[in-house]
């Protein structure tokens, strides 16, 4: 399940649970005024913990590391697709809403908004 | 010179209604006990087989935890060692999934594999160091330093139904380099596949004092060459063996059978001719069947659910095992539901694979509820799940008594069932 590198900029690595090494697929985008933060799931090649479960861990990091201010970006997670014959491996899109009770709301986005936002 | 007693539990959890239920020897706790430094004492207690003795003279307690459904009974025991003075330390395959909740319970928790660290966390405890947190996470010990399971803690009369005893349980790798779509293993135990060294699989398998083992690496189908390697060097110990999926080629299974393969636990996930011939490509060598069969995935409709019930008559399965999906964390499958708000119950004592615990993309929770229970109803209305067990157990006494190494039932248990005098009223055996 090797994620196609179209998927993201750079390899960002991150902190995942518990400290443990994790990496992310990153891709940055300015779309309308707005910072687009695109973070891909690399199953095999993410040695710790998923973009999910990371959540806002993982948000911070890419702030701090890139100097964006949390409140000022639009964060999406992204499941690549795998091309798997599972149909878990699709690939879907969504933008997440990091709460202060850290319960995260997430809406999944389709094929043209991620296309707008990507093609800029 | 240190001296610690140690109390060290695994405990019990609420079984699967309607099943047949067997205790197997636990092998998380014994195989932590091998790590723990000599001057450490270990009385063990596995509160599946008998209950715990609160009182009991102990200068800690370590807590061994596996299920997401033991951890809250885990969480219990530990608050009544608080109430008695004690210290509780816990680890294990679901400490680690639940470990932000275990820690508001426990004094230590102990994150990762234990080798070569337990001498370090053993000496900060009786020093009165002891940390909240051992992290090790990811960081994973050298495979040649894992050896023999202390198995001389287990109670093996608890471990015998009628006088026969249960499998042991064996590992021969750690890790493992498929990331499956329900599973955590590869969060827990890392993606990288690693075997130990076969000479000490060897000489660890040959130390057990049984002759059925059930190996429990999460797949043996990931490397070719280390499972020919395997199966050539341990056919000469004669052990029958259980274990998860074997590579699917003729030289694997060939090998695999005359290194004592029992049978395998194989994914049932579709209804294609693929899985038919599969099934039948280790019944020609002889290995039994065993299907497990997940029901609730995205992409199975009702019609699929019960197309793939009507199948499993078609493949001639020897058992089949079934569960509903469950998203435990750390799982693809949890991220996925999670995101898209589909968990409606985060009691961990309801994941126990049997219990539907989020929103089916096709059906009501309810329904299918009610698909699970008729799983397992259908594929043993003919025959009932000890009986098709029966028959698995006469096949692999057959071939012991042709290899000289079978050993009758112990008479003296004849009427005892892990440790319970049986009711020979009750056919099946509940405990």
């Amino acid at each position: 399940m090797k994620v196609s590198p179209d998927y993201y900029d750079e390899i960002f690595s991150f902190n995942g649970e518990w400290d443990m090494p994790s990496a992310c697929g990153l891709k940055i985008r300015q779309s309308e005024g707005k910072t687009y933060v695109i973070v891909t799931e690399l199953y095999q090649d993410n040695p710790g913990t998923s973009v999910t479960y990371a959540g806002q861990k993982l948000a911070d990091q890419i702030c701090e590391a890139k100097g964006l201010k949390l409140s000022d970006i639009v964060y999406i997670e992204c499941n690549p697709n795998t091309n798997s014959k599972l149909s878990f491996y699709d690939e879907e899109f969504f933008q997440v809403s990091f709460d202060a009770d850290l319960q995260h709301r997430y809406r999944q986005l389709d094929r043209s908004e991620i296309m707008k936002i990507t093609a800029e | 010179m240190n001296s610690f007693k140690l109390k060290l539990i695994y405990p019990k959890w609420q079984k699967l209604r309607g099943q047949t239920t067997f205790n197997l020897p636990p092998h998380g706790p014994v195989a932590f006990a091998a790590t723990l430094p000599e001057w450490v004492d270990v009385s063990f207690t596995d509160e599946n087989v008998e209950p715990i003795d609160f009182n009991e003279e102990c200068d800690g307690v370590a807590l061994s935890m596996m299920l997401s459904t033991q951890v809250k009974r885990g969480w219990e025991i530990a608050e009544e060692y608080h109430k008695r003075g004690k210290l509780v330390m816990a680890g294990g395959i679901s400490t680690m999934l639940h470990a932000e909740d275990t820690v508001n319970h426990v004094d230590c928790v102990f994150l990762g594999e234990s080798e070569g660290r337990m001498e370090e966390v053993m000496q900060d405890w009786v020093n009165g160091k002891l940390r909240k947190f051992y992290n090790y996470m990811g960081n994973m010990p050298p495979i040649e330093s894992v050896g023999p399971c202390r198995r001389d803690l287990y109670k093996r009369e608890l471990y015998n139904h009628k006088g026969v005893q249960m499998v042991d349980l064996f590992h021969a790798s750690r890790g493992c380099r498929f990331s499956c779509y329900p599973c955590a293993v590869s969060y827990l135990g890392g993606r990288k596949f690693r075997p130990r060294p076969i000479d000490k699989v060897v000489e660890d398998m040959a130390a057990i004092e049984n002759n059925r083992l059930f190996i429990v690496d999460n797949s043996l189908a990931q490397n070719k060459e280390w499972e020919k390697e395997l199966f050539t060097a341990i056919a000469p110990l004669k052990k029958k063996w259980i274990s998860h999926t074997i590579e699917d080629d003729p030289e694997v299974l060939d090998l695999a059978a005359k290194a004592g393969a029992w049978y395998v636990y194989q994914a049932v996930y579709d209804t294609s001719d693929y899985i038919k011939e599969r099934v039948k490509r280790y019944h020609d060598y002889g290995i039994g069947v065993e299907g497990t069969i997940l029901l609730g995935l995205d992409n199975q409709t009702e019609d699929d659910i019960k197309r793939l019930i009507d199948f499993l008559g078609e493949i001639d399965l020897d058992l089949a095992e079934f569960t509903v999906m469950t998203p435990f964390p750390h799982t693809k499958g949890y991220d996925d539901l999670l995101r898209q708000g589909r968990i409606f119950d985060f009691d961990w004592n309801h994941y126990n694979a049997g219990q539907v615990v989020f929103q089916p993309k096709h059906m009501s929770p309810e329904r299918l509820q009610e698909l699970y229970d008729y799983a397992w109803k259908s594929f043993y209305a003919s025959e009932s799940q000890e009986q098709k067990m029966f028959r698995l157990f006469c096949n692999v006494a057959l071939r012991e008594m042709e290899e000289g190494t079978y050993r009758p039932r112990d008479r003296r248990l004849a009427n005892k069932s892990f440790g319970r005098d049986v009711d020979r009223n009750v056919r099946n055996v509940n405990v």
